[in-house]
């Protein structure tokens, strides 16, 4: 390699590396605020204020959703700590128990209060004879 | 040997000739793959256990935010070598190549949005994946009008080379955001190192319709960079013979 | 796995889900903005083409 190319190489070399090292300077700062939702774990351990609206995501705990007319009660669990869900409103078709969760609200004396229900779905796919044999 | 046939296809003339004698087959040969794929995801599998029929929507989703990703690689391997060896022709495909990525970027958003109604209850989330896919077409598009916005073609291209290697960090950034943050977006269903966590009946056809969209998308960059070549050597005399 | 997942091409049309709800206007509204897309852009880049053609001539 000719002297001259192997000096454009390293200047694209460099490039890339200040561009990312430049970029992972910028995640690490921005750090957790990327991330789409709290954990309950996070939202006892944080302590965070009431009336701040907040997503918190999960599971819902099996046998914690009860229904009267529009208006829905359950648990969202990351299998540590679990928090307890009003809302008044349609949840997606996703929506069950023992599935993922994302919800919108604020908290209210340690229950969420909830403005929108998000279902969250894994990487899994199988066609639903499959699901029973397993 | 090697370096006369790489001097030989860097050529624009002879990538030219090149590209316009297997472009029929490509093309006929992808659409063939892709109608078939999309045949046979859409009708032959069963619907997903969870998301019902809902599901069919990745034979389109997946393979779009495929290709806007690997285009986008191509792109910056190319201005590597423009930098480097200041081949003209890696220039032409880097200018041609970003509107065919904005446009599959575009594909991976829309389609995305759409599935989401029926699964997440929403079409729209700022998530980390989404976020970073919206970047990446805000990039493509950014990175057209700059190279535009000069009257000089050298320095367009030098400086769309740069910016498209800085810009290149973007892609392993979407690649893990799923990893890295909580997203509404769920993490990867096919990896180099695990399973698929797809059942095999419904990834044979996901890996067809991927297939068959590259080969379509590559088609569209023969065209964009048969586009850019004429546009840049139209007063050559080659060019006024081929035309 | 070679199994239609349908019965006629108006279940296709309207792909009702295990879960009661209709999929097929999503499904069906992808897969023709993907297909408009594709054509637009292969037209938009063959008309381009034509011209700068027709320009050199």
């Amino acid at each position: 390699m000719k002297a001259v190319r192997k000096k454009r190489l390293v200047t694209v070399l460099v490039l890339l590396l200040t561009s990312g090292l430049g970029s992972m300077l910028i995640i690490k700062a921005l750090d957790s605020n990327l991330d789409f939702f709290f954990t309950p774990s996070e939202i006892f351990k944080d302590e965070l204020p009431d009336n701040k609206r907040i997503k918190v995501g999960g599971m819902v705990l099996e046998n914690s959703v009860t229904r009267d007319g529009t208006n829905i009660i359950f648990k969202i669990t990351d299998y540590k700590e679990s928090i307890q869900v009003e809302f008044d409103g349609i949840v997606p078709d996703l929506f069950k128990e023992g599935s993922g969760v994302v919800v919108l609200g604020y908290l209210d004396n340690e229950i969420l209060k909830a403005e929108k229900v998000l279902a969250k779905h894994d990487e899994n796919y199988m066609p639903p004879s499959l699901d029973i044999e397993k | 040997m090697i370096k006369k046939f790489i001097h030989q296809f860097a050529s624009p003339k002879t990538y030219l000739f090149q590209v316009d004698r297997a472009y029929p087959y490509i093309f006929y040969a992808s659409l063939f793959v892709y109608i078939g794929s999309l045949f046979w995801g859409l009708f032959l599998t069963s619907e997903d256990f969870v998301q019902g029929n809902s599901y069919r929507i990745i034979y389109l989703h997946v393979p779009a935010s495929f290709i806007s990703q690997s285009l986008y690689l191509a792109m910056a391997f190319a201005s590597a070598i423009f930098l480097i060896w200041k081949v003209k022709l890696s220039a032409y495909l880097v200018k041609s190549i970003a509107p065919i990525g904005a446009v599959t970027t575009f594909i991976a958003l829309v389609s995305g949005s759409i599935w989401g109604i029926p699964t997440w209850g929403t079409w729209w989330a700022w998530d980390a994946r989404i976020i970073s896919t919206l970047i990446l077409f805000i990039m493509y598009l950014g990175l057209i009008s700059l190279h535009d916005s000069f009257t000089d073609y050298e320095k367009a291209d030098k400086f769309l080379a740069i910016l498209v290697i800085v810009g290149s960090v973007n892609i392993p950034i979407i690649k893990m955001s799923v990893e890295w943050w909580s997203t509404l977006h769920q993490t990867a269903s096919i990896t180099v190192t695990e399973k698929p966590a797809i059942d095999a009946s419904m990834l044979y056809p996901l890996f067809g319709s991927i297939i068959g969209f590259s080969g379509i998308v590559f088609c569209l960059v023969i065209l964009s960079s048969k586009l850019q070549i004429l546009l840049r050597e139209k007063n050559k005399s080659w060019v006024k013979d081929y035309v | 796995m070679f199994n239609f997942a349908f019965d006629s091409i108006g279940e296709a049309f309207m792909m009702q889900s295990a879960n009661g709800q209709y999929h097929g206007i999503y499904v069906w509204s992808v897969v023709f903005i993907v297909l408009t897309s594709l054509l637009v852009t292969f037209f938009i880049y063959k008309r381009k083409i034509r011209n700068i053609g027709k320009k050199i001539k």
